[in-house]
């Protein structure tokens, strides 16, 4: 049982640091939170980041997992977090930008949360049966009917990131959805019942080394795996500019002082031993932004993807 | 390569410090298992943070102690008080709180704990031999066979409540309707919320549960007074509880049942978002269907223990199929064993058996230690355990509430989830009360996703020929049959014994 009790003080004591309003950096503890269960990638990418930057700042940071309404409630909790410093969380990008350049109602403005830093950034492949007779994105666009894709939700990115670039390549695509997650969208490849699938191509990867697919298209500028076809290379470069992001964010009005202690501890922490031998061991891409260029990046994205709004609310 | 590295995660086990952790999960999953509310995806998603500084065989020994134990300790709470205390232990106490109440506990326990490790075993090794081909019988089930497979799920709910059809149907149709709430899995729209944002991730499970079985057992137990077990004799003969041996022996007796528990309790654990309530029941009502006298379920036969007991642990080395397949989860434990191995900077995924043999196998390992240690210390506890169905009840119950209340707390620390486990609790002391099956209404409540979201995955797939695309598959075709029979084998067995009085 004390395994079972050891968590709930933690998160108890998380929720005391979040009122406290020590002056930071203080000796309070940062709460980090969450907006998924435990054991999935964002808390993963948390939970690895915390010791790293526990020992950068001096300060105890408590992984705070609050799930919930597709991670909304999580940022929630961030946005109405006292701006002190002591709560921070780690949003889905775009997701949420696609969420809100929808109208679909989050429960908070994103453009009003402080952004502190960007740890991660993948981009995407596209995928198909190892033995499947297509070879590029052309073939898949010259079946003569629809290409059928997989993907887990319509407002899940990796969905969105298929329905806007194959409109934009003109080539008309079933994207099939309902997955459990994007492992099962590339088991349904291997399966034979649709005939490719988009995913971020450090996930592709694992299966295209274990000969059960193969990779035809990176969604990138440049060449990234030989033999294989990029955005540029179809004519297409604009389409490199869709990726997922793991970006950390803190509530609004969070002194800029704060805010740059924060982004220079996790570079640090980004660049510590352990973060690194984690990312090479899991194949996480981690690309580290400072808090000025995350916050372009972030408005730079709501342009991005309100242009598309009509095409991601039919 | 399989024998090898089962013996060398063998003899891991026995040469590390390891084998304190596996203990230590065996007794937290039993404890987890008999708190209703709490169960063994609740204790290791608790437990992820704690592995974190722990050598990875390690975690894997106490995951595995955990997932191995808490089915059986739930079995516990639901023969002695008739509350679930995990959700597949919701079959077992349609026979297993008759016994108890007929002062047969001790045989209920017994045969409880010989099932459990009996079919933890038929499971994991049905997973040994399976491994080499296990790509192939993973990539063999699709959307269809998913839908086919809740289909034969609400086939079974239809006729397993005998005589109560049309009570059976109202109570499985207001499961489907609270399955439907929440946000469409294939559009994304938000339905039936009511404008409630908590509702947008649908009517979760542990908390419909949680009321359904153990507050509304509660209320009625509270209402009725007394103690659980009316036929127990009196205290100062209590040493005298027996039948713990007799239950384990009934397991041997009753071979076919468990063989046919196992063999349900694996297929099911292999398809992911069916899971073990699923899987025991089918294994329960399946059990049912086949017998020479149904009516003599449902109150107080050894068999209606036997057969969901095996299921519920078998489905641990099914659920494992596609883990060494692919790297994916067959069930939420297997997905918090991969989130684990995650956490500690590994990459599960189709190479898994050879990047991660030997984590894989010290899983296995510790389920299979773990279902057969769990049953030993509930058959030398069991004695004591009886005990609690000669309690008040007004001393159970505020017990019982509190602790299942705060189990639902802890999971995801949201006050909503408490609300709601009140809500169901009135709600099932309600259908307690009017007689309407309790356990169709949450079957409907888990297949109903399943259903509708593998139903439209065929629709788009075969661009709406979904009949078609059912037919054109051997396995799908086999399981319509099996559909048609469920159905229909109760009404022709009603004609035929018809005829033959006439």
């Amino acid at each position: 049982m004390k395994n079972f009790i050891k968590p709930a003080v933690f998160a108890l004591a998380a929720l005391a640091a979040g009122a406290a309003h020590a002056e930071y950096p203080g000796d309070g503890k940062i709460s980090f939170v969450i907006p998924y269960k435990p054991g999935g990638g964002f808390d993963t990418i948390v939970r690895t980041f915390a010791p790293a930057l526990e020992e950068v700042l001096g300060t105890t940071v408590v992984p705070d997992n609050i799930p919930g309404a597709s991670g909304t409630r999580g940022g929630q909790a961030v946005y109405r977090a006292e701006p002190d410093g002591y709560t921070i969380g780690i949003f889905n990008i775009p997701g949420l930008t696609v969420s809100e350049a929808t109208n679909r109602d989050i429960g908070f403005p994103l453009s009003e949360i402080t952004w502190v830093a960007n740890l991660g950034e993948e981009q995407y492949g596209i995928a198909v049966k190892s033995d499947s007779p297509i070879q590029s994105v052309a073939d898949l666009c010259a079946l003569g009917r629809p290409a059928k894709m997989s993907d887990t939700g319509v407002d899940s990115t990796s969905s969105i990131t298929a329905v806007i670039s194959f409109n934009i390549l003109n080539c008309p695509i079933v994207n099939v959805t309902g997955y459990g997650g994007s492992n099962d969208t590339m088991i349904a490849v291997m399966r034979g019942e649709v005939d490719a699938t988009l995913k971020p191509i450090g996930s592709l990867a694992k299966y295209v080394a274990s000969g059960d697919m193969r990779m035809i298209f990176t969604l990138t500028k440049n060449t990234v795996l030989e033999g294989v076809q990029n955005a540029t290379e179809i004519g297409h470069p604009e389409i490199a500019k869709f990726t997922i992001n793991r970006v950390v964010g803190a509530p609004p009005g969070t002194p800029a002082d704060v805010v740059a202690k924060l982004s220079a501890a996790l570079e640090a922490a980004s660049k510590s031993a352990p973060v690194q031998e984690w990312a090479s061991g899991s194949g996480t891409q981690l690309t580290f932004m400072p808090a000025d260029e995350t916050g372009a990046m972030m408005s730079d994205l709501s342009s991005f993807y309100a242009q598309y709004k009509d095409l991601l609310s039919k | 390569m399989g024998i090898e590295a089962l013996f060398g995660a063998v003899f891991d086990m026995l040469t590390g410090g390891s084998i304190l952790f596996l203990v230590a999960g065996v007794f937290l999953g039993l404890c987890f298992g008999v708190i209703p509310g709490l169960g063994g995806t609740t204790a290791l998603a608790l437990l992820i943070p704690v592995t974190y500084g722990m050598q990875p065989l390690d975690a894997m020994y106490l995951a595995g102690g955990v997932m191995g134990a808490t089915s059986f300790g739930g079995s516990i709470t639901a023969i002695l008080l008739n509350t679930p205390g995990t959700a597949p232990n919701a079959a077992t106490t349609f026979d297993g709180y008759p016994l108890a109440q007929q002062g047969k506990a001790g045989l209920a326990i017994g045969a409880s704990a010989a099932a459990s490790a009996l079919g933890g075993l038929i499971g994991l090794v049905t997973l040994l031999m399976v491994i080499p081909i296990a790509k192939q019988v993973v990539l063999s089930f699709g959307p269809s066979e998913f839908f086919l497979l809740t289909v034969l799920g609400l086939a079974a709910i239809a006729v397993s409540v005998r005589g109560k059809l049309l009570r059976g149907l109202i109570a499985g149709c207001i499961g489907l309707i609270f399955a439907f709430v929440g946000a469409d899995s294939i559009t994304g729209d938000i339905r039936f919320t009511g404008g409630i944002g908590y509702l947008w991730d649908g009517v979760p499970l542990v908390p419909t549960l949680t009321g359904m079985f153990a507050i509304s057992q509660m209320i009625e137990l509270a209402l009725k007074g007394g103690s659980v077990s009316d036929k127990a004799p009196k205290m100062d003969d209590n040493m005298k509880i027996t039948g713990v041996g007799a239950g384990v022996m009934s397991v041997f007796t009753h071979w076919p049942t468990l063989l046919r528990g196992s063999a349900i309790g694996t297929i099911i654990g292999a398809i992911p978002g069916l899971g073990g309530t699923v899987a025991s029941f089918l294994a329960y009502s399946s059990t049912v269907q086949t017998d020479r006298h149904p009516e003599s379920f449902g109150k107080g036969n050894i068999k209606g223990v036997i057969a969901p007991e095996a299921a519920n642990n078998a489905k641990d080395g099914g659920s494992l199929i596609p883990t060494v397949a692919f790297g994916i989860p067959g069930s939420a434990e297997t997905a918090l064993f991969l989130a684990i191995l995650v956490l500690h900077g590994m990459d599960p995924g189709p190479s898994i058996l050879l990047n991660n043999e030997r984590e894989v196998y010290g899983l296995i390992v510790a389920l299979t230690a773990s279902a057969v240690g769990a049953s030993l210390i509930g058959i030398l506890i069991a004695r004591w355990l009886v005990l609690i169905t000669r309690v008040d009840v007004g001393v159970v119950v505020p017990v019982v509430v509190a602790i299942s209340l705060t189990g639902v707390y802890v999971l995801d620390g949201r006050m909503a989830d408490v609300a709601l486990t009140v809500v169901m609790g009135v709600l099932g002391y309600l259908m307690i009360r009017f007689d309407y099956p309790r356990l169709t209404l949450v079957i409907a409540l888990v297949l109903g996703e399943t259903a509708e979201q593998s139903f439209h995955q065929i629709q788009m797939i075969s661009g709406g020929h979904a009949l078609d695309f059912m037919l054109a598959r051997p396995i799908s075709v086999m399981l319509i049959l099996a559909t048609i029979i469920t159905f229909f084998l109760p009404i022709a067995r009603k004609i035929t014994a018809k005829r033959r009085e006439s």
